[in-house]
């Protein structure tokens, strides 16, 4: 096989076999002991991570975060595959700067016009990160809830973490995103009409689904200007369990114009705060620090947030 | 036939661009002029439109109610006591978007635009049935976007989807520091790709945020730096040939270009 047709079908990441074989790249993502065990291939032992990433609200920052949490984890070692569930309106190749390697689509999966790994899209920059386009010209509907399941089944067997960039709404391409889920992320920012529907996108959810919250675009001078939503109040209305707070930032416009991850901006807060978040997800235990111009409230509420629980290590 | 051509969808793709923002200061503006206006949240489930107006409080009847059967037209809408000829018909919360049909919501907008001068109808976020019901009453859409490629690709892919519809654009939150410097389209750009009529564009303002969280629309007052803006916009809704306002510069981006008007 050239190194030509493995960089257009993400084959490197192919299967959990290939992947222990392949010492090199085992060297590179340094896996999860427990997440590969050779022995089980068939039928493939489920031990990724599937999580959703869903708001209720359009345009919060559920494809930004997708992107660069899967960025920061296939940095930190893990094998890592996004997602795009919004048949029809799909974005995520293109904040990722794929779009042009997007050849087959998760629909041409599930109806068997081709393999999982010629519908995969491995990232131009990073090995162990992949992408799972959406189709374009069909609608959500075409895609069956049982089908979407098994696929989703079929990423954990191979990475390490699977990011489920969910449309915005609550219908059928919100149920197709998460039903294979078995973690969520909520994305809000701190106006009333995202917290809100943030509200009713946790009661949606399966009551026993572990979800976390991040509160992105947070303006610290509007803020102190009591202008906009504090973290405590949005707490106070949520009640979910805080995983990281992002800082509004037009790094994030010019990365997503230009398609590359805001991660990999040198200096740019927005991107440390999504590493941060990433290595929160891993277990590690990372304070939520305070933002640029740190201000009075936020120094109250830094010392009573509750620190997110490490749930794997 | 309805009589009048008079029902706008505000529609976008891609959510949090702007849509209901757009609506409540157009609908604010119009009422200004001295228009009879009503707005409709058609997204049943996920609505704001209410709390963007600070309407919350009043709801009583909702359009569901309406398509249903349940009360009549002046029960469901909710009268804005700071200017008059301002109306909402709030969406239901508790509902589900298939709950009401493209035929009843077609039905709704054909009873409100005999007894207005202009129908807003905000529709959701996606392309699923929340927005064929948004867009079934409407005679011409407004689609609200933004300078940047994910917006500006979904705003693509809707302007295929709204039949012979008139489609006139709203370029949102445009940073005139931004697109100087070469990070941002200008609004020129964004009305070549899409090909289509810009009906207004709306500079990127603090204020906004601010308005929301209080339910007060920037477009009720006349010294906030967003007012005339809107107040442009609705004159030419109405017809009057006013200039946009094109506050940028231009500044062509290869790449967006590619990806934007490549996949057509």
């Amino acid at each position: 096989m050239s190194q030509d047709v493995r960089e257009q079908t993400g084959l490197d990441v192919a299967s959990s076999t290939e992947l222990q074989q392949n010492s090199a790249l085992e060297t590179a993502t340094g896996p999860d002991p427990s997440a590969v065990k050779p022995q089980q291939s068939l039928p493939p032992k489920v031990t990724g991570r599937a999580i959703v990433i869903t708001s209720g609200k359009g345009g919060v920052g559920k494809t930004t975060v997708t992107a660069n949490l899967g960025t920061a984890l296939a940095d930190a070692g893990k094998r890592v595959v996004v997602v795009d569930a919004d048949v029809g309106l799909r974005n995520l190749d293109v904040v990722m700067g794929l779009e042009n390697r997007v050849r087959n689509h998760s629909l041409d999966v599930i109806e068997e016009h081709c393999t999982l790994d010629e519908a995969l899209v491995r990232d131009r920059m990073r090995k162990s990160l992949s992408l799972l386009p959406a189709a374009q010209d069909r609608d959500k509907d075409e895609m069956p809830l049982d089908a979407m399941q098994r696929l989703v089944q079929e990423l954990q067997a191979r990475f390490d973490f699977v990011l489920i960039d969910c449309p915005a709404g609550i219908e059928h391409g919100f149920r197709n995103a998460i039903v294979g889920a078995q973690e969520a992320v909520i994305v809000t920012t701190p106006e009333v009409s995202a917290v809100r529907d943030a509200d009713r996108v946790a009661g949606l959810l399966p009551g026993d689904m572990p979800v976390k919250l991040i509160v992105n675009r947070i303006r610290p001078h509007l803020v102190k200007k009591g202008t906009m939503l504090n973290i405590e109040d949005v707490l106070d209305i949520l009640r979910l369990d805080l995983i990281g707070v992002v800082p509004d930032d037009k790094d994030v416009i010019v990365a997503t114009n230009r398609g590359a991850p805001v991660v990999d901006i040198a200096g740019s807060h927005t991107g440390a705060a999504f590493r941060r978040i990433a290595a929160r997800m891993l277990g590690e235990n990372v304070p939520i620090p305070t933002l640029q111009d740190r201000t009075a409230w936020f120094s109250r509420v830094l010392s009573s947030l509750r620190f997110t629980r490490s749930e794997r290590g | 036939m309805k009589q009048k051509q008079n029902v706008y969808v505000v529609t976008s793709g891609k959510g949090g661009v702007g849509k209901t923002t757009t609506t409540a200061n157009l609908g604010v503006a119009l009422a200004r002029l001295g228009k009879q206006v009503a707005l409709v949240d058609a997204d049943i489930g996920l609505r704001n439109l209410d709390l963007v107006l600070g309407l919350e409080k009043r709801i009583v009847y909702d359009v569901v109610d309406l398509a249903e059967g349940r009360c009549q037209p002046r029960q469901a809408l909710i009268k804005d006591k700071r200017l008059s000829g301002l109306y909402l018909m709030p969406a239901a919360q508790t509902k589900a978007k298939e709950s009401v049909s493209e035929e009843q919501m077609e039905r709704v907008a054909r009873s409100l635009s005999s007894e207005f001068d202009v129908v807003l109808i905000d529709c959701p976020a996606g392309i699923e049935h929340g927005f064929r019901n948004a867009i079934a009453g409407a005679d011409e859409a407004i689609v609200v976007t933004m300078p940047e490629v994910a917006a500006i690709r979904d705003a693509d892919r809707i302007l295929g989807m709204l039949g012979n519809r008139r489609a006139r654009i709203v370029v949102n939150r445009v940073r005139p520091d931004m697109v100087k410097s070469g990070d941002m389209l200008s609004v020129d750009d964004v009305a070549e790709i899409l090909g289509r009529e810009i009906l207004g564009v709306v500079p990127d303002d603090e204020e906004i945020i601010d308005s929301t969280n209080r339910g007060q629309p920037v477009a009720l007052d006349a010294t906030r730096r967003l007012s005339g803006v809107y107040s442009i916009m609705a004159r030419r809704l109405l017809g009057e040939d006013l200039a946009a306002v094109d506050v940028l510069n231009d500044g062509i981006w290869n790449r967006l270009r590619a990806i934007l008007v490549g996949q057509r």
